[in-house]
């Protein structure tokens, strides 16, 4: 295998989700949040292709493309809500969401 | 045939099911019908099992049937399953013939009774109880039946259970029944480590093989069974539930408390004698058993005064016979005056039933008397059920009776002191018996007489004079299926299951007659010279043995032993109980758990913020500990 | 033929370089940044390095998926919905709950070490050397058959999610355009 190994690839990896949970933890929009998301799912995905190369079995790829379904989903839904709380006039602060409260 | 068997068992169950479900919707004559056409047709079926039986060779009369494997441990197999043979077919004819008697007068006894449907759906399900005990292929089943005949029992006891005392009657005959139920079952323990199976022909087989003879084990499944025998038949030491139990409607106690559950005790003896032969101890154990409270129930039986309390002690004195005869390995005579009793004592049970509905449930025989010329029909009935039971010749008790004692002759020493026992109890019971039936039938109308009879002069509905009829009729000739010297057709029936221990030379089988008639005839000129006549005999006897007089009132205090022994002591313990252990421990610490849940539930509550990067937080933490854990322990 | 493969070694590295950088770069860059648009660029420019990355691994089919639907089709519509709201501005420092920032912060560094510390206890034996890949290895024909293959049950499922995905999308529409329509 040229350049770097499978290791360099998975520390890349812990970084880019590492990144993407304090993005979701830290950030009040909803839409940032769910931008960082984004950032863990592809983390994950790195971190399956290095694994598919790595061990010469393509199905760490097919997982990957399966996560790439749910992540579109995902946007799908969550900007649906997004949207959906702009025109019923909601705060788009996630904080200010806090009917869970117990 | 087995077919035929397994249609009489269920017969009554079906009645008493439909009748659960049906609840009102089925009238109140139906319910009755049902219940009594369940149990002719029980009846008929077993009348039919014994023409088949009949047909085949004596020793291959032995048929098992079994529906499903019932209970399967390990290398115990227990089969829901029935035993078609002569004892069975025996006990079955009795019981759902004397059992359709009872039910059809019951049908005229209780009607009008606002829970007369209940009351047919428990009879129908005593009657099923008590078919499954006799018929059961296996010692489990025989002690289901047991259990259930002891509910069935418990439930028509406290049949009216707005009285307290009926239902004060039924909870001790549950209690004491559940004491022999348990000791029954120890003793079923022991034969599943010893011998590891519970169907007849297993354990009888091998019983002498695995158990041995009269070692302690032996003895202990024997005494487990006559501890079971014994409550169940209301044997001294474990027989005051009987007459508190004839707060139960009077049909119940003629089917229940004379002719068919009190019998089981011997029945249960006969079917298993050969556990019991292996301890020969218990065997005397429970002869001498049935001697005591022979005579016993016969003293105290005679200073009485509820017509049907008389009749239990009666009761309890005759299966004393009964005992005496299978203690002595007579069971075929024992077998036989069971039959006959049966006959007799419910003939009794169910004239004194007319005689209670014809004074508006009167009991008390003191307020009774002159009731002869009024209820010419009762009073015929009752003097033949008085006679067969005083073994007047040549009605049924006579022949049953001197069987057991011509046999006790036979039982070596011990047989000799049973002998004297019996004939001093066929004194007695001539005694009370008679007296019975002159205070009730003669002298003077008392004014309770006066006032109820002439406003109801009637002797019953006809649907409650037929089955007396029957029954006075059995009881005349019932006695001629087995005659001392003569024919022995119980006996050589029962032959194959249960061969008798002893055998009656000639001069015993004509002994033994001649001595109790003579012993009987004495006591009916006593009690005719008591209570006969006009007298203040009896009371000036009273006076003259106070002591004595107030024991035997008190029935020789049994109930006082009792109470003072184990129902007090019981009682305090359960207070104690409650005020150490169960306020402060039991509810104090659900309180406590309580309490604590709640405090807990609310201070985890208050994390609950509602926002949620807190949560997302919360799962972070979480993850980053888990993958600590994980690389700890790598 | 040796300084062939040396000189594709280097060129790999250099590129793995570049693209690792860029990759870092533009993820801080979608945490940090304070408009949203911005940051969903700076999540295109994220997901274009790895689809470089996704080369390098071999991975040709993922790294096309890739560019085409997420970076195309996923985040236009990213794009569309944050125009549609006006890109609000949203502090990242800004917060009335410091602590949780600052325990979150502490949290996602842990995490991260916890998880380097299991690579490298790894890098030696496990990760230090990749196996022989063939030719066919990431090509859409293989992917191909694994998807309706073995995998055929996921492969479904996905379709499936994506459906589901779909029809909420439009039903989340949908109900506040009645409600709209109500009051």
């Amino acid at each position: 295998m040229l350049g770097p190994t499978v290791a360099a690839y998975l520390v890349l990896s812990a970084i880019l989700f590492a990144t993407g949970a304090a993005g979701v933890l830290i950030r009040r929009s909803p839409l940032i949040v769910l931008l960082a998301l984004e950032l863990m799912l592809n983390a994950g995905n790195l971190a399956l292709i290095a694994f598919a190369r790595q061990h010469a079995d393509s199905g760490g790829q097919v997982f990957a493309l399966a996560v790439m379904v749910v992540a579109a989903t995902e946007v799908v839904v969550g900007l649906g809500l997004i949207v959906a709380m702009s025109r019923k006039k909601v705060e788009l602060d996630v904080d200010a969401l806090t009917e869970l409260e117990g | 045939m087995t077919a035929a068997a397994w249609l009489a068992l269920f017969s009554p169950l079906g009645a008493a099911v439909a009748l659960a479900v049906l609840g009102d919707r089925i009238s109140r004559s139906r319910a009755g019908l049902l219940v009594s056409g369940s149990v002719l047709v029980s009846f008929v079926s077993s009348a039919y099992v014994l023409a088949r039986l009949l047909s085949e060779h004596p020793e291959q009369r032995s048929h098992v049937s079994t529906l499903w494997t019932w209970l399967s441990a390990g290398d115990l197999q227990v089969g829901f399953e029935i035993l078609v043979d002569p004892l069975s077919v025996f006990m079955m004819l009795v019981v759902s013939g004397v059992g359709f008697l009872i039910v059809s007068y019951a049908t005229g006894y209780m009607r009008g009774d606002d829970e007369e449907r209940r009351y047919h759906a428990y009879k129908a399900l005593f009657v099923f109880s008590m078919l499954l005990l006799v018929q059961s292929g296996n010692l489990l089943l025989l002690l289901v039946g047991w259990g259930m005949v002891g509910l069935s029992s418990y439930l028509l006891i406290n049949f009216w259970h707005q009285r307290r005392s009926a239902v004060a009657a039924g909870k001790k005959a549950f209690i004491v029944n559940a004491f022999g139920d348990a000791t029954v079952a120890l003793g079923l323990f022991l034969v599943i480590q010893r011998v590891g199976a519970l169907d007849f022909a297993t354990v009888f087989g091998s019983a002498e093989a695995e158990i041995g003879r009269s070692n302690t084990v032996a003895v202990l499944i024997a005494l487990g069974l006559l501890g079971g025998a014994a409550a169940k038949s209301a044997q001294v030491p474990l027989h005051t539930w009987l007459p508190d139990a004839m707060e139960g409607p009077t049909p119940v106690s003629a089917l229940i408390h004379a002719a068919t559950m009190v019998t089981a005790g011997v029945y249960l003896i006969a079917r298993t004698h050969v556990l019991f032969e292996l301890a020969p101890v218990v065997l005397h154990t429970a002869a001498v058993l049935g001697g005591v409270t022979l005579l016993v129930a016969g003293v105290i039986a005679l200073v009485q005064t509820d017509i049907k309390r008389v009749i239990a002690y009666s009761t309890m004195s005759q299966i004393g016979y009964m005992f005496v005869a299978a203690g002595v390995g007579a069971y075929g005579a024992g077998m036989f005056h069971l039959m006959t009793h049966a006959f007799f004592k419910a003939l009794l049970f169910m004239a004194a039933g007319l005689v209670i509905h014809a004074l508006a449930g009167e009991q008390d025989i003191r307020r009774m008397g002159g009731l002869g010329r009024e209820l010419p029909r009762t009073t015929r009935a009752f003097l033949i059920g008085t006679l067969a039971l005083a073994g007047v010749p040549p009605l049924a008790g006579f022949f049953s009776k001197d069987e057991i004692l011509a046999n006790t002759l036979d039982g070596g020493p011990l047989g000799i002191v049973l002998f004297v026992f019996g004939v001093a109890g066929a004194f007695l019971t001539a005694m009370y018996s008679f007296r019975l039936l002159f205070v009730v039938f003669r002298g003077k109308q008392s004014e309770h007489v006066q006032h109820h009879l002439h406003r109801e002069p009637n002797e019953g509905p006809l649907s409650m004079v037929w089955p007396v009829g029957v029954l006075a009729v059995l009881a005349v000739v019932g006695g001629l299926v087995s005659v001392p010297g003569g024919w022995h057709a119980v006996d050589t029936w029962l032959e194959p299951v249960s061969r008798p221990l002893v055998h009656p030379a000639g001069w015993m089988e004509a002994f033994s007659p001649i001595l109790s008639v003579c012993v009987a005839l004495l006591g009916i000129a006593v009690a005719w010279r008591l209570w006969g006549q006009a007298s203040d005999l009896p009371t000036a006897l009273a006076r003259r043995y106070p002591l004595a007089t107030v024991a035997l009132e008190r029935k020789l205090y049994f109930d006082e032993v009792y109470d003072a022994l184990l129902v007090r002591p019981a009682a305090r313990l359960a207070v104690t109980l409650e005020r150490v252990v169960e306020r402060p421990i039991v509810a104090g610490s659900a309180r406590a758990t309580a309490g604590g849940i709640r405090g807990l539930a609310s201070r985890v509550a208050a994390t609950q913020s509602g926002l949620l990067r807190v949560y997302a937080l919360v799962v972070a933490v979480g993850l980053a500990t888990l993958v600590l854990v994980f690389i700890s322990v790598r | 033929m040796i300084l062939a493969s040396l000189a594709g070694d280097v060129l790999v590295w250099v590129v793995w370089v570049v693209a690792a950088i860029a990759l870092l770069a533009s993820g801080f860059a979608v945490v940090l940044f304070r408009n949203p648009f911005h940051s969903a660029l700076a999540l295109i420019l994220n997901l274009g390095s790895l689809a470089v990355l996704y080369l390098l691994l071999s991975a040709e089919f993922v790294a096309a998926a890739q560019v085409l639907v997420y970076a195309g089709a996923v985040m236009v519509m990213f794009l569309f919905v944050i125009a549609y709201l006006g890109g609000r501005a949203d502090a990242p420092w800004a917060s009335s709950q410091a602590a949780v920032r600052v325990a979150a912060v502490v949290t996602c560094v842990v995490l991260l070490a916890e998880v380097v510390l299991v690579i490298a206890l790894d890098a030696r034996d496990g990760l230090s050397s990749a196996a022989e890949i063939t030719e066919g290895f990431g090509s859409p024909r293989e992917l191909g058959r694994l998807f309706l293959g073995d995998n055929l049950l996921a492969f479904e499922v996905s379709s499936l999610v994506l459906l589901i995905g779909a029809v909420g999308g439009v039903i989340l529409g949908a109900t506040v355009r009645r409600g709209e329509v109500e009051e």
